[in-house]
């Protein structure tokens, strides 16, 4: 058989199935969320299946608003910098943490920590959002006993730094067990000469990690971190079912809960609709500037 | 509801199946077969009725009889209900007959998406009998598209130990008592809040609105406006944050509450009162019996005198895809109407939408539901009926107003104008 | 050394045991204090909130437990509520079936995307990657509309296979770049040993491909698990019939317009968070230590 035309034709014949299923479900709808973002679109409309343009009148109203320049975008990039440090740093110590540990305890703790990502994100929201109760939360008790605050006195929810201290904790929480496995995987593959080799060079515990582990494993850290990156910059239940988080404390939205105040609460799909296509955007800029950065050209 | 759903949907194989054969015994015996073979479909929202299955067999066995129709009830949780019903609009893939929020109606209405019950009401002779704030919510353009099915009313709950240790031998009936009231408690009982103030509870803060004369929004001209920023509105708002901030009524922590949050500080029994539901009382004597004893109710303080409060609750609306207009109407009219009714109330505690119903129910009522009833007949509102109040609801014009306050972050003043801008913007459709 | 961006590196001698791999390994059984305080530590923060979670769920008086650490009793009877009236069991059921459709499909689908990406150089693959990638970066909120419509259009609404098939989507584009990794960790020589004893490009994937990325695969479905049995939005909004919700939807019917019952509601959540754990535990083995090893062996 023509084996040449097999070999330029089959990468495409395994690719088929994924890229059709992306093309349909993916590429189809985010190209409706686009038509979208290009109209004055309310229920009406929805109902009438009707058209509305107004070309990029949604983008300009998003764009020229203080709203987005002062609280929305410093929200979302500034709360994504942190969890996505938080979640890799963390993941990182504990998977070279794992690794020091005997088999049975590493398997017993590694357990551990994957329920901690087990744990479903609403039902782990309530839990941090019950433990910072102003008024009767573990930590204003834990406080109050210490004498750094008087019990019930402060409540987080109310300010921008501690409402997303708290959304953080939240995050890093859920986010770290998939870097700290990955990372761990990873760091088993390490072979021992190249840690032995660095020994006999008297290199530090400090050292061998930088020059051994991190550019044996940065790939992984690539991964991770592009990855940490879109889904937080995404987060959205994590912010909304907060205290203030769901519209009354217009301080701490970040772009996914915005865009999806104004199309579900408020009805303005069109407006809704740019400011996902905007986050998007965001993320796409972000992420290519990581592959060039982090990946060497003929790695991808 | 899963078991008697799986029920159900057998139920529905067997009658389709004996229909299949020659025309054999089952079905539409009695009253009118024009539903024969038809199915309604029709969305409820979860959590109202705990024995919610239970009452949706005995309708449906009902609905049967009387129609020949089978019916097809499928509970919603409340928690992205609202994406639920737009993307089904949007999809045209909405049920025959839902339940729908009482704020949502006039939405729906406007977008088109249900039907106008209006004839169908009059002919019925159903006009007179319904309760007038819920008929005042379902009614969008001089037209009634949500059936009024259930309400609430908020009202004020107290813990009569609390009452008592303060010395206070009546309930507060206006402003002053009420402050008087809330010194009294702080007082005798510095561990106790006296009286919360919730800060992410829109209907908290509008009896306190309404309380001084004032007014959410007034309509002139076919024009809505907020009237959050008149003299009368800020009197009553200063006045609720006062209590918060200056004499101490509430504490941090109420800044971000909600109802709920609100009421579950009171069922753990170191808070003197607050703003609660008339369906509340069933749910903490079930979550906190020795707190529930000792519950008692009053009805809003106001500046002088009974402060009005919002009657919340759903409808029943007749959605346009239905393909059976009449058969949906038929199961409306059996669901808001008669024992079928009087029983939803019983075991949901809310009060019937309509009033010969609501009689029968009080007949039989206990004396905190008297005082919810009182409230609702006499001190009952809605808030403004208009497809706009949705997107005010939306931006969460009211919690944001109270929030600012009650976090110092504004005073009494500035919140308000602000409040009363991005309403006035949600007025407009920006 | 061929790196490639994902949880496998370069192939390390197959003979060697993982376990003497990693820095300041230590053959024993015991752990040393400093350890022992980390230990505690660790599973203190990750454990907090799932032990909250089922210690409130087990509170006779969960809806008035406020801050303190101890539940006030211990009492079965959320669970059996959540699990009786609350008609759990059902839901448990038909998110089963959609995370173990849509962990199959995706894992096999998106290993034959792996292979086409780590093992072929083709016109527009840095392309594809990409858009692979970018993929996931759409608010899936923002999609809820767009893909209501594009299903209803496929007949997919109100199908546990349907949902599977919109699951199966958001989970393929994370699935091909972490297993792009594994397939590219397989030498290049092992399929050559194949081809040279005769086996065909399709027998040789079989036989040998399959197997070494197998542990991979493993590791994969962990996160499409995840994605399907969680999902809480277009489960809610494309199911149409009660009896089909999932268990994301399910949980949600303990939270009223004005009420939550948190007993249930964390009953509830335990009884969602068991079987990920459950089948966190069955890949365990694969996913931490035979994770990378299994891709060079053989």
């Amino acid at each position: 058989m023509g084996s040449h035309r097999m070999r330029t034709l089959r990468p495409w014949l395994l690719l088929a199935p994924t890229l059709a299923l992306m093309a349909v479900l993916l590429a189809w709808p985010l190209g409706r969320v686009v038509w979208l973002s290009l109209q004055n679109y309310g229920l009406r409309e929805l109902n009438r299946g009707t058209t509305n343009f107004v070309g990029f009148d949604n983008y300009v109203s998003v764009l020229t608003q203080p709203y987005l320049w002062t609280i929305v975008l410093p929200n979302t990039i500034g709360f994504a910098v942190v969890t996505v440090v938080g979640t890799v740093a963390l993941g990182t110590l504990v998977a070279l943490f794992l690794a020091t540990l005997p088999v049975a305890w590493r398997y017993l703790a590694s357990s551990a920590v994957m329920v901690a990502w087990a744990v479903p994100a609403i039902t782990g929201t309530y839990v941090w959002v019950f433990l910072f109760d102003a008024a009767d939360g573990l930590v204003t008790h834990a406080l109050g006993g210490l004498g750094v605050i008087e019990t019930g006195s402060v409540n987080w929810f109310l300010e921008r730094w501690s409402f997303f201290g708290i959304a953080a904790l939240n995050v890093v929480h859920h986010g770290f067990p998939f870097v700290a496995v990955t990372v761990l995987a990873g760091l088993l593959t390490v072979p021992t000469e190249l840690y032995e080799a660095a020994v006999i060079d008297g290199a530090g515990a400090w050292r061998r990690f930088w020059s051994v582990t991190v550019p044996v494993l940065k790939p992984i850290f690539a991964v991770v971190t592009i990855l940490s990156t879109i889904w937080d910059f995404k987060v959205f239940a994590q912010i909304f079912l907060m205290p203030g988080g769901s519209g009354t404390n217009r301080e701490v939205f970040n772009l996914g809960v915005w865009s999806y105040i104004q199309s579900f609460a408020q009805g303005r799909y069109g407006l809704g609709a740019a400011i996902a296509v905007l986050l998007t955007l965001l993320l796409l800029g972000i992420t290519v500037v990581y592959l060039r950065t982090l990946f060497v050209e003929e790695d991808l | 509801m899963r078991k008697s759903m799986a029920g159900m949907a057998a139920g529905i194989l067997v009658v389709s199946l004996a229909s299949c054969g020659d025309a054999g015994g089952s079905g539409g015996s009695g009253g009118s077969t024009d539903g024969g073979g038809k199915k309604l479909t029709v969305w409820i929202m979860e959590g109202t009725n705990p024995d919610a299955s239970a009452y949706f067999e005995t309708v449906t066995s009902t609905f049967k009889a009387k129609t020949g129709a089978d019916l097809d009830v499928q509970m919603v949780p409340w928690s992205g209900a609202k994406d639920k019903f737009t993307t089904a609009i949007a999809g045209g893939t909405t049920p025959d007959v839902a339940e729908v929020g009482a704020t949502w109606t006039p939405e729906f209405a406007e977008a088109g998406a249900i039907a106008d019950l209006g004839d169908k009401v009059s002919a019925a002779g159903l006009d007179s009998d319904l309760v007038g704030s819920l008929k005042e919510a379902g009614t969008y353009d001089g037209r009634l598209y949500g059936m009024p099915w259930y309400a609430g009313v908020r009202s004020m709950l107290y813990n009569k130990d609390v009452f008592a240790k303060a010395g206070i031998t009546t309930p507060p009936k206006t402003w002053a008592e009420l402050t008087t009231a809330v010194e009294k408690i702080k007082k005798t009982q510095p561990k106790v809040t006296p009286f919360p103030v919730p800060g992410s509870s829109e209907f908290t803060a509008t009896p306190f609105v309404w309380g001084g004369g004032g007014e959410l929004a007034t309509q002139s001209g076919g024009r809505w406006k907020s009237g959050l920023a008149d003299p009368k509105a800020v009197e009553g708002i200063t006045f609720l944050t006062d209590l918060a901030l200056e004499h101490g009524s509430s504490t941090p922590a109420a800044a971000t509450w909600t109802e709920k949050d609100a009421l579950t500080a009171y069922a753990k029994g170191d808070v003197g009162m607050v703003v609660a539901g008339s369906w509340t009382p069933a749910t903490l004597a079930q979550d906190a019996p020795e707190v529930a004893k000792k519950t008692g109710a009053f009805v809003m303080p106001g500046k002088s005198g009974m402060a009005p409060s919002a009657v919340g609750g759903s409808h029943l609306s007749v959605f346009e895809t239905a393909k059976d207009k009449d058969l949906a109407w038929q199961f409306v009219q059996l669901m808001t109407t008669g024992d079928l009714a009087k029983k939803w109330g019983e075991e949901s505690n809310y009060f019937s939408g309509q009033k010969s119903a609501l009689d029968a129910q009080l007949a039989s009522a206990s004396d905190a539901q008297k005082v919810f009833a009182t409230q609702m007949t006499q001190g009952g509102r809605t808030v403004p009926v208009t497809p706009q109040w949705g997107k005010v609801q939306g931006k969460k014009v009211i919690p944001t107003m109270m929030q600012s306050v009650l976090s110092s972050k504004a005073d009494a003043k500035t919140a308000t104008d602000q409040a009363a801008k991005d309403m006035d913007a949600a007025f407009a459709g920006n | 050394m061929s790196t490639t961006p994902a949880p496998v590196i370069a192939p390390v001698a197959p003979e060697e045991s993982r376990d003497g791999a990693a820095p300041l390994r230590a053959d024993r059984t015991s752990l040393r204090p400093w350890q022992v305080a980390t230990l505690v530590a660790l599973l203190g923060f990750a454990l907090f909130p799932a032990y909250w979670m089922v210690s409130t769920a087990l509170d006779p008086r969960a809806s008035t437990r406020g801050g303190s650490l101890l539940p006030s009793g211990l009492t079965p009877r959320h669970f059996s509520f959540v699990l009786g009236d609350g008609g759990f069991g059902a839901f448990l059921l038909n998110s089963a079936l959609v995370a173990v459709v849509t962990v199959l499909i995706s894992s096999a689908v998106a290993l034959l995307a792996a292979v086409a990406v780590a093992r072929f150089r083709f016109p527009l693959r840095r392309q594809i990657l990409v858009m692979i990638l970018v993929a996931q970066m759409v608010p899936l909120e923002a999609l809820v509309i767009p893909l209501f419509l594009q299903a209803r259009t496929l007949h997919m609404l109100n199908s546990l296979l349907g949902l599977a098939v919109v699951y199966l989507a958001f989970s393929l584009p994370f699935a091909v770049w972490q297993l792009r990794g594994f397939v590219a960790a397989v030498p290049v020589e092992v399929e050559e040993a194949a081809y040279v004893d005769g086996c065909g490009w399709g027998q040789m994937f079989l036989r040998v491909l399959l197997p070494l990325v197998a542990p991979g695969l493993v590791a994969t479905s962990v996160f499409s698990f995840i994605t399907a049995w969680n999902e809480f939005i277009f489960a809610l909004t494309f199911l149409q019939d009660d009896d089909k919700y999932t268990v994301a939807v399910g949980l949600q019917k303990f939270f009223g317009e004005h009420t939550a019952d948190w007993g249930p509601i964390m009953a509830a959540s335990t009884l969602i968070t068991v079987p990920v754990v459950v089948f966190f535990l069955l890949v365990q083995r694969n996913l931490v230590s035979g994770l990378a090893a299994g891709a060079v062996k053989g």
